[in-house]
């Protein structure tokens, strides 16, 4: 069975975004990439699925410019067997990328589709669902524990009354969370060897006739600044502060 | 001597914040050695230079001796406040000026929590060169007072490299401005090195003008497996030429079991190694970092490794070094402070071991370090079952025997931990009867009465 998995490449979750002073989008400048957290816990996972003799490819996908190559050689350093870049100079809004991604897994046949629950740059939370929809699949959301057999997998989810879990049939797209696993290191003998891997290159146009990527962003502005605190003498000061404010 | 109340700190000094309660006396009496049961007669919040000054002045009258006092996370004693001294808490004075894009610097107040000033810099987008694992609790004050070092001394320097200028009172009631954050200032003695290290014992520090950097490139972290710690000089020497490190530390594997056990990490790597390197640098292209790292592994120096494919992953492997010595806090470590120079490391390491074996057979050792700037950390952890007092008394006897090796390697006693209470009394296993009686002139220049921080260091 092959697995196939989509990563992002994103601002790292480390770095204090910061919005270009004209307002066009994130400075990324000088800014450290890296991989969409929740796509590397769905990368961990499928070659987790693979070290357990459960699937025989794991293949790592990302949609971007040239760029995005640094986090597909990532992927195949932590143990990917190959990697597609699907080219393209825009960034992709979900239904775009889940249309590209349609078109790849109909070429690649994978039994188990795994990506991130959302990407911590736009937090659309919709990719997942959509191919899911396109593709007239199963989808299981939100994974925090997965389990195949045969044909089918149980997937746990985390939701608000507990736990839900879900038995579907595969092929399926299955999102993953944060506590489903912790994504391993990366070895450096690892980094030699993910050179000799292949990585292929699709051009979006060839996957898509029609990207609708139609979605336009006007502009982009950082929260307003917290205003500038008082002090006040005790407690008796403060409820009668809030109270002049209307907060209590 | 006069007995202080209330009454007499309202008629003294009053305006200044003055506690004490039995709960805030213990708490600003004590550092993290815990060393002595800690009991001073008052605690004061002054709010500015001149209410400093104004304290001085009046314990120098009534003969009470002063403990200087910010985030109190030393690891010598040197803010235990033990004979009914008064606490002097500088965590009040914590303004923050702007940051000087021109002149890349900032004024800062004593009180200044270290991880404050690291934002504000990177904020005006620069850094504050100075780091370390209790950056969030500590002050600048005591930073400079200890000449405090950390992880990236290696790029940075120490405390004293970051001070431009400051504000000082000394034990004589005086107010210093020194330097004025001048770059240039050929005139005489610079009295401003005299204070950074003194460790409370010449003047009270009330402000500093400190050192901005430009932002640091995007870094790497690698860990490295090395199997034989004589290896490690080799291993520097040909990563500081192959890139520009920011941090070289060095560890054991023990400390590594005692971080993942206490911290519920896993291993980081597959199989154990009897010592890890932890280098970071700046991005270094693949190319690069393959060959040297082929280079390394075909020289025998590691025999596996690592590197951070994201600042979290970069966290992550720094965590296995930062979190040592949280991790053995329980375990009351008896800890020494060494450094020797870089190249003597390893004759160094060879000769504590043999010895540590000999003197210390049933106790649990810990080696880890800032091995690029030759610094070593030794822990020996205590037995459950030892009584506290046996181990200590047996840890100090072997202390001679360590001191002696560093002093014959022309090292330091305390690299970064300083001196205080706790290392005062192998003072001159590192410096000479000539500089220790210099120390003392100096001393009674500053502090003519004796009332600064005394017991400590001298």
């Amino acid at each position: 069975m092959k697995v196939l998995v989509f990563i992002k490449r994103v601002v790292d979750y480390n770095v204090r975004v910061k919005v270009r002073p004209d307002g066009s989008g994130v400075d990324t400048d000088g800014v450290k990439m890296s991989i969409n957290p929740f796509d590397e816990i769905a990368l961990e996972e499928a070659l987790r699925m693979r070290e357990a003799g459960q699937a025989d490819e794991v293949i790592v996908v990302s949609a971007g410019t040239s760029d995005c190559q640094q986090q597909l050689r990532t992927g195949l350093a932590m143990g990917a067997d190959r990697a597609i870049q699907i080219d393209t100079d825009k960034p992709l809004q979900p239904l775009t990328a889940a249309r590209a991604f349609q078109a790849l897994v109909e070429q690649q046949q994978p039994g188990v589709v795994l990506l991130g629950k959302q990407a911590i740059d736009d937090d659309n939370n919709q990719t997942g669902q959509m191919l899911a929809a396109l593709w007239g699949r199963p989808q299981a959301t939100n994974a925090a524990k997965i389990e195949l057999s045969g044909d089918t997998a149980r997937v746990t989810r985390e939701v608000d009354a507990g736990l839900e879990v879900l038995d579907i049939d595969l092929p399926a797209v299955i999102t993953t969370d944060l506590r489903l696993n912790t994504p391993r290191f990366v070895k450096l003998p690892d980094i030699m060897k993910a050179k000799k891997k292949p990585l292929d290159v699709v051009a979006l146009d060839g996957l898509v006739s029609d990207a609708g990527n139609d979605l336009k962003i006007g502009n982009w502005s950082p929260p307003p600044q917290r205003g500038k605190g008082i002090m006040v003498d005790d407690v008796a000061g403060l409820v009668t502060e809030l109270k002049s404010r209307g907060l209590l | 001597m006069q007995t202080v109340d209330n009454q007499y700190f309202h008629q003294y000094l009053p305006g200044v914040e003055v506690r004490l309660d039995s709960a805030s006396l213990e708490t600003y009496g004590r550092d993290w050695t815990h060393l002595r049961a800690p009991a001073p007669s008052a605690v004061l919040f002054p709010r500015n230079t001149s209410q400093v000054q104004e304290i001085i002045l009046r314990a120098r009258q009534d003969g009470f001796a002063l403990v200087p006092s910010g985030g109190r996370t030393g690891l010598s004693g040197g803010a235990v406040a033990a004979d009914g001294e008064w606490v002097i808490s500088l965590e009040k004075m914590r303004s923050l000026g702007t940051v000087n894009p021109t002149e890349a610097c900032i004024q800062v107040e004593a009180g200044v929590i270290t991880a404050t000033l690291q934002q504000a810099a990177s904020a005006a987008g620069l850094f504050y060169g100075v780091d370390f694992a209790s950056a969030g609790s500590s002050q600048v004050g005591g930073n400079i007072a200890t000449n405090a070092g950390g992880i990236r001394v290696l790029r940075y320097g120490l405390t004293r490299e970051q001070v431009l200028g400051m504000t000082a009172v000394t034990g004589a009631g005086e107010v210093l401005e020194l330097n004025h954050a001048l770059i240039k200032n050929a005139t005489g003695y610079d009295l401003r090195h005299l204070l950074i290290g003194s460790e409370g014992t010449l003047a009270i520090i009330t402000a500093a003008t400190l050192k901005l950097w430009p932002r640091p490139p995007l870094r790497d972290v690698m860990l490295l497996a090395v199997p034989d710690d004589q290896a490690i000089m080799a291993l520097f020497a040909s990563a500081r030429q192959a890139m520009n490190l920011s941090a070289f530390e060095f560890f054991s594997q023990a400390c590594v079991e005692h971080v993942c056990a206490h911290a519920g990490l896993p291993a980081p790597l597959e199989s154990p190694t009897a010592f890890y390197a932890l280098l970071e640098f700046d991005q270094l292209d693949e190319t690069g970092l393959t060959e040297w790292f082929e280079q390394a592994m075909e020289a025998g120096w590691i025999s596996d490794g690592l590197i951070s494919q994201s600042d979290e992953q970069a966290k992550q492997m720094w965590a296995y070094r930062e979190r040592i010595s949280e991790s053995i806090a329980a375990r009351k470590p008896y800890k020494n402070d060494i450094a020797v120079r870089v190249s003597a490391v390893p004759a160094l390491l060879a000769e504590l071991d043999e010895l540590v074996q000999q003197q210390y057979p049933d106790f649990e050792v810990l080696w880890y370090g800032h091995i690029g700037d030759g610094n070593l950390h030794l822990n020996v952890l205590k037995p459950d079952e030892m009584d506290l007092n046996a181990f200590k008394a047996q840890c100090e006897q072997v202390n001679e025997l360590v001191f002696a090796v560093v002093q014959k390697h022309s090292g330091s006693i305390s690299a970064e931990h300083g001196v205080g209470l706790l290392k005062q009394p192998w003072l001159a296993y590192s410096r000479s009867e000539a500089e220790i009686a210099l120390m003392r002139a100096l001393k009674q220049q500053f502090d003519p009465d004796g009332i600064l921080n005394p017991g400590k260091l001298l």
